[in-house]
């Protein structure tokens, strides 16, 4: 008898462990906090109200449930208590300009579907369609803090599609994309110009032509409308007399023009990747005359006329810090921009990206780094921690839940043993709606078996 | 006109990293004629010594970058046959290229200027002394050893494979290297007869045709060039070095080495180096397998380890690369700052003229705001052989020997950029 207990026990932590090999190898992590979880004696970066030095964070049901000084926060009993002497505690970070899930080996075509380039006008491309939620990338970017993200596509056209905004765990992709069509990704400059590089030059092979095709798209998504509801209300009324629906039915959508429609109402953001001054310039003529709601990214060449954006209002996620100057520019011309910016009253955001190449994904996990840059050369330390966090957020509409340690918000929260934008500090626990994540990635594994 | 630098130099007070024999606090570095005259908690430096207070501030050697393709307005594959010894990197150095300036601004006195990796042998690299401002000449570094640059991997394969050339495979890779050896086996014979005759007073003996390429070859099988390998994978370090020592020649360093960490314990007694990335990954099917522990598990099982950035974007902040060190691995700050000063040095050969802050040594030093290894470093000061050659506070480029225009480094959309950060 207790022969055959030991045996079937035995059993059950050999099935267990299989499952855990498979959940670690196939999908992200599960998603359900159980019980609640005090964390208590660390240092708490709130980024909304300051900092508290021996602070307690309550985290129940998978939501922030108290933070405060130690001492004037209850602990609920049965939690279980984490001691974080010693640690800092911040909310996760959150990358707003990033391709995880939409390659694996960037040499590897058939691991990339970065962007589609048989035209330029593709508001109808869906990130969501493609976004691989079991990459390797994932568990490796969480590894150092990050616990959401932007996905968009590569920069290849004027518009390239509409991004995602992710959390860096679940089961499956439908748990881990927080939201859809979050923002609509465009780009402007000499990059989009079909010539050169690019092949065989065919229309729009100038900047003159990349604007006529926009302002033409968007005037033929306005007429799309106007002749769409013009169609539908027709077979309303057939209806109503007959019930017949074939008007409805021969109706043709175009879901080309249609993607376009909720950013031309302005319900949603257009985030336009232009690194030049007077590409800047020229995009926001355009975005006026559409009043659309625009996030620029990167203006990593714009030094010229950083007044000029700040009076526009608009949010600016700007970087790569790490994009080279012009030569004969002072060797600190993009380092000071997010201090320059913010300087001025512009609400900024900080991605992951290396000089040359925005839309981060092996490099996810550097997202804290660049913002310390930032503070290296002038930006406020509590505007650099809001740029990858709070302030991402709210710029994709997430300002209620994520960013910050706040009541009521999702329990994304990490602690570490140091100064989370400083690269020598090492992350110790990440949790993601409550849960603690494995700290593992296929680099630990690795790390792991020949460390043997 | 730039002041001549002074004779007597004294940096004072600063917390000093000397990459050598630790750190000193409130330390103190005198500099004589461009050289380290002391170093030390006080030095006994003449009293018309010009005084630079660095109270507050940190004191490193100067950066050394070992893997390096600035400067070079990409002509660094001449990728018109996998084997090419001859080709001079030197030939292609643009001494005004904002490149160097960057860098220069992040710290870093020297750099190996290497070949791409198209090639299995893609030729000669340089040395220079990042004394941007001056001409060609004054910046190269005076007798650094002869480095040559080899490849492996998926480079070679892919350039010449999709040729429909040899080598599409890393087996035509590898034969490609060894039947260049066997040429450069009987080239150095005859040459090696000739001169037998010569010494014994043959007058009559007639000297073979010089062919740069068996000759550059030769000097390999010879030990006269430091054999710096562009390799990836665990099972290629193995074959590069089993035909080494076929051949008898020395690797000095593998370079990118991510998979080092499966070897590293095999490759150690070899005393083969590595200069790796630390957290560059994914980028290609070789790469697939690159964790940030690799470079301190290597060096504890014995590698030497140099970190380099093989980037233009990458050589501005090599001082944060050294700093993830601490981060991945548990790294002491003294060994993480030796990846990028003293070992960086050793791979490159120059280890005894620069890299740690040692009586004797060239005087190229830097002065950050912070400790170098934390994100907010910055390089306020540089000297090079003693001579200042960027300062923060200075105007403009806050270069003291540069004025006038510099040269693309590239960028956006730029052929030179950062995204070349295979070097191929």
């Amino acid at each position: 008898m207790a022969n055959q207990f030991s045996k079937s026990s035995l059993r059950f932590a050999f099935a267990t462990a299989l499952a855990w090999v498979a959940l670690t190898a196939h999908s992200q992590t599960s998603v359900k906090q159980t019980g609640a979880i005090a964390i208590t004696g660390g240092k708490l970066l709130t980024v909304s109200h300051g900092t508290i030095e021996n602070g307690v964070l309550v985290l129940a049901d998978g939501k922030i449930a108290a933070v405060g000084e130690a001492g004037k926060i209850a602990i609920p009993a049965g939690a279980t208590v984490v001691d974080a002497h010693g640690l800092t505690i911040y909310p996760g970070l959150i990358d707003p300009d990033t391709t995880l899930g939409l390659t694996e080996v960037s040499a590897d075509q058939n691991s990339n579907d970065l962007a589609e380039p048989s035209d330029e006008i593709m508001p109808h491309m869906h990130v969501y369609d493609a976004f691989h939620a079991e990459t390797e990338l994932i568990p490796v970017a969480r590894l150092n803090g990050v616990t959401n993200a932007v996905v968009a596509p590569a920069p290849e056209d004027s518009v390239a599609g509409q991004d995602i905004f992710i959390q860096l765990a679940g089961r499956n992709r439908d748990e881990m994309i927080l939201g859809r069509d979050v923002a609509l990704a465009m780009n402007y400059g000499a990059d989009q110009r079909r010539r050169g590089g690019r092949g065989a030059s065919q229309f729009p092979s100038t900047r003159m032509g990349l604007i006529t095709q926009l302002r033409q798209s968007l005037m033929d998504a306005q007429h799309y409308e106007v002749s769409r509801d013009a169609a539908l209300k027709k077979s309303d009324k057939a209806d109503e007399k007959s019930g017949d629906k074939s008007g409805e039915k021969s109706f043709q959508r175009d879901l080309k023009l249609e993607a376009l429609l909720p950013y031309l109402h302005g319900e949603r953001p257009v985030i336009v990747g232009v690194y030049e001054g007077y590409d800047v310039e020229s995009f926001m003529k355009v975005a006026q005359e559409f009043h659309l709601k625009v996030i620029l990214n990167h203006v990593t060449r714009s030094q010229e006329i950083l007044d000029e954006i700040a009076a526009w209002k608009v949010p600016v996620i700007v970087g790569p810090i790490y994009d080279l100057p012009r030569p004969n520019e002072r060797y600190d011309a993009v380092y000071m921009l997010p201090a320059e910016l913010a300087k001025r009253g512009v609400k900024i955001a900080i991605c992951s990206g290396e000089a040359g190449g925005p839309g981060g994904a092996h490099g996810v996990r550097n997202l804290p780094y660049s913002a310390g840059f930032a503070v290296a050369y002038g930006l406020p330390y509590d505007e650099a921690l809001k740029a990858i966090t709070l302030n991402v957020a709210e710029m994709y509409g997430f300002g209620d839940k994520l960013g910050s340690l706040d009541v009521g918000k999702t329990a994304n929260i990490v602690l570490a043993n140091g100064d989370p934008l400083d690269v020598r500090t090492d992350v110790k626990q990440v949790y993601i709606d409550g849960v603690a994540q494995p700290m593992v990635s296929r680099q630990t594994r690795l790390r792991d078996e020949y460390s043997k | 006109m730039v002041p001549l630098p002074p004779t007597d130099l004294l940096l004072k007070n600063a917390t000093v990293m000397t990459a050598s024999h630790g750190t000193i606090e409130h330390g103190s570095v005198w500099v004589h004629n461009g050289k380290i005259a002391a170093v030390g908690a006080t030095v006994d430096a003449p009293a018309n010594a010009v005084v630079v207070d660095a109270t507050g501030k940190w004191l490193t050697p100067g950066i050394i970058d070992p893997h390096s393709h600035s400067a070079l307005d990409s002509d660094v594959n001449e990728a018109t046959s996998p084997v090419t010894p001859s080709m001079m990197m030197i030939d292609a150095f643009d001494n005004r290229d904002a490149a160097l300036y960057h860098a220069l601004a992040g710290g870093v006195t020297t750099e190996l200027l290497l070949h791409g990796s198209a090639n299995m042998i893609g030729g000669q690299a340089v040395v220079i002394k990042n004394k941007f401002g001056l001409s060609r000449d004054a910046m190269l570094f005076p007798n650094a050893p002869r480095s040559i640059k080899f490849a492996s991997g998926e480079n070679p394969k892919r350039v010449y494979g999709g040729r429909n050339q040899l080598p599409s495979t890393r087996m035509g890779n590898f034969e490609v290297m060894r039947q260049s050896f066997e040429n450069a086996k009987v080239y150095m014979a005859g040459w090696d007869a000739y001169n037998a005759k010569v010494a014994k007073g043959d007058k009559t003996a007639t000297a073979p045709k010089v062919d740069l390429k068996l000759e550059a070859l030769a000097d390999v099988l010879r030990g006269k060039l430091y054999v710096q390998i562009h390799c990836y994978r665990a099972d290629e370090f193995l074959t590069e070095e089993a035909i080494a020592k076929e051949y008898g020649y020395k690797i000095r360093a593998f370079h990118h080495a991510l998979e080092m960490y499966k070897v590293a314990d095999q490759i150690a007694p070899t005393g083969t180096g590595i200069a790796t990335f630390t957290d560059w990954w994914g980028f290609k099917d070789e790469a697939w397998d690159a964790i940030p522990w690799n470079a301190v598990m290597s060096m504890r099982a014995g590698v030497k380890v140099a970190l380099k950035s093989d980037s233009n974007d990458h050589i501005r902040r090599l001082n944060q690369e050294a700093g993830k060190m601490v981060h991945y691995g548990g790294a002491t700050e003294d060994e993480a700052i030796r990846m990028v000063t003293l070992n960086a040095a050793w791979i490159i050969g120059v280890d005894d003229r620069t890299g740690s802050i040692d009586v004797g040594k060239d005087a190229d030093l830097v002065i950050w705001n912070v400790d170098p290894l934390s994100t907010y470093a910055r390089a306020e000061k540089v000297y090079i052989d003693g001579d200042l050659f960027f300062d923060m506070a200075a105007p403009g480029f806050g270069t003291p020997h540069f004025s006038g225009a510099m040269h693309s480094a590239g960028g956006v959309g730029g052929e030179d950029g950062a995204e070349n950060e295979d070097g191929d």
